[in-house]
């Protein structure tokens, strides 16, 4: 029976982690489901962009994936958004419409967790910052428990980004404020 | 009086970088605001200060009074096993950055927000509402590594600098005058305060975006799926906009969606070949 416990432990939480890894999302561009992870294996079908696909799990740069008329097969993670139809952006709108702004007047009630009104109305806690320090790692210590966790070191160029086509701030309450 | 303090304040913001600042704001918060006027009159002297360039060392005494504001907010998750695993992660990537001997540190916090914030000076902070919904080691190192790089970048303090907002302005540069004693516990409460402002506000979606794509980068030097960030990122697109544990990170970021568009256009396939790195640990550490 002991052994058992921990068996049943384990077989529960791999059902709830099944259970919230039921997602589906939407293929935004036309795309070949292969049968395994790689470009150069075969192609089950083509999918066409605005496909909805359950998805399986996720492996490298590749997603598993379940069409709605039952095919299954892989498809590039960065082929896919998650978050309805639109991929998520214009529920985001909706998402940021609702939050309570930064001017320190707007009382939200409900909220609860690290909300603006909670970093507004903090008071520094030097106790848990001291308490930091303890928890700390040295280089040579997260070096030494990275490779006991099978990570290496790889040599990789810098991706370059180019500023100034994004538009500025992610989110201005006062143009919101006056867009309505 | 308050006229000529009004003009002396346009004088000077007319005379920082058309970048750093939005005249036509400032002069409707003057309006909305006649104590201000007074305010940024006697900072005048402070604002000078504010334009120069902002040390290592100041950085950190800044960094340590918004990480301690934010402790404030939310404490640690009491869970030292959970801690530790954070900084050997988190030390880890910062290792392998370039700036390993700055003074990092990593903590979980306890809010059911989905949430992460990063200090000047390094220390990083993770919410227990999005440690929860990380698969795997590689995807809580995708976010580790973003956070790190808007420290590398010092998107923070930069944005503090350029004075987003009436409080964020006039508080750091309160706080500029007093922090040369160069203790966090020094800054002063109401300078710390509105200097935080900048985690309501948020930054530039630039600075966003920037910390996406060179977050990869370290994440796969880390010996991580660099990809692993977008799986994160289609987990927050998940999440129904309107639930109030993800209004601040949905308020002060781009959607999910705006995000795996620009790492798709900017970053592509460009990563495959590390792509096979580590994902799964078994040191990764599950909340109960």
């Amino acid at each position: 029976m002991k052994t058992l416990l921990p068996i049943a432990t384990a077989c529960a939480a791999l059902l709830l982690a099944g259970a919230a890894l039921a997602e589906s999302g939407t293929v935004i561009r036309a795309t070949p489901l292969k049968q395994q992870p790689f470009l150069d294996s075969g192609t089950v079908a083509q999918l066409s962009a605005s496909s909805v696909v359950d998805i399986v799990t996720r492996k490298g740069a590749w997603m598993q994936v379940k069409t709605r008329d039952g095919r299954n097969g892989w498809v590039k993670l960065l082929n896919v958004r998650t978050g309805g139809a639109s991929g998520g952006g214009g529920l985001g709108t909706v998402g940021r419409v609702l939050s309570t702004g930064s001017s320190g007047t707007t009382v939200t009630t409900g909220v609860k967790g690290l909300s603006a009104e909670q970093i507004e109305n903090a008071k520094p806690n030097y106790a848990e910052l001291d308490k930091m320090k303890q928890y700390r790692a040295s280089n040579q210590g997260a070096t030494a428990s990275a490779r006991s966790a099978g990570l290496k070191a790889q040599s990789v160029n810098n991706i370059p980004y180019t500023r100034g086509n994004s538009g500025g701030q992610a989110n201005d309450p006062q143009s919101q404020r006056r867009g309505g | 009086m308050k006229a000529s303090k009004l003009l002396c304040a346009l004088a000077l913001a007319a005379a920082l970088p058309a970048q750093a600042l939005d005249l036509g704001k400032i002069v409707d918060k003057l309006n909305e605001n006649p104590d201000l006027v007074n305010a940024v009159g006697g900072v005048i002297q402070n604002t000078v200060d504010a334009n120069r360039t902002i040390g290592p060392q100041e950085e950190a005494t800044i960094g340590d009074g918004l990480a301690a504001n934010l402790l404030g907010a939310a404490p640690l998750v009491k869970d030292a096993e959970l801690q530790r695993y954070v900084n050997q992660v988190g030390q880890w990537l910062a290792s392998r950055s370039d700036s390993p001997g700055l003074n990092w540190r990593f903590g979980v916090i306890d809010s059911p927000n989905v949430n992460s914030f990063a200090t000047p000076g390094g220390v990083i902070l993770i919410t227990r509402g999005l440690y929860r919904e990380l698969r795997n080691e590689s995807e809580l190192a995708g976010v580790l590594a973003h956070e790190i790089n808007h420290v590398l970048l010092h998107h923070q303090i930069r944005a503090i600098q350029s004075g987003k907002g009436r409080e964020a302005l006039g508080s750091a540069l309160q706080g500029f005058t007093s922090y040369k004693q160069g203790n966090a516990r020094q800054l002063g409460a109401n300078a710390i305060s509105g200097m935080s402002e900048v985690f309501v506000r948020g930054l530039d979606k630039d600075d966003e975006y920037e910390a996406d794509v060179r977050g990869m980068v370290l994440a796969a030097r880390a010996g991580y799926n660099p990809y692993s960030l977008v799986s994160v990122l289609q987990t927050l697109g998940e999440i129904n906009p309107s639930d109030s544990t993800v209004q601040l990170m949905f308020s002060t970021h781009p959607t999910p969606a705006e995000r795996l568009n620009k790492i798709d256009q900017v970053v592509g396939d460009k990563l495959e070949r590390y792509a096979d790195g580590v994902e799964e640990t078994r040191r990764f550490y599950r909340l109960k």
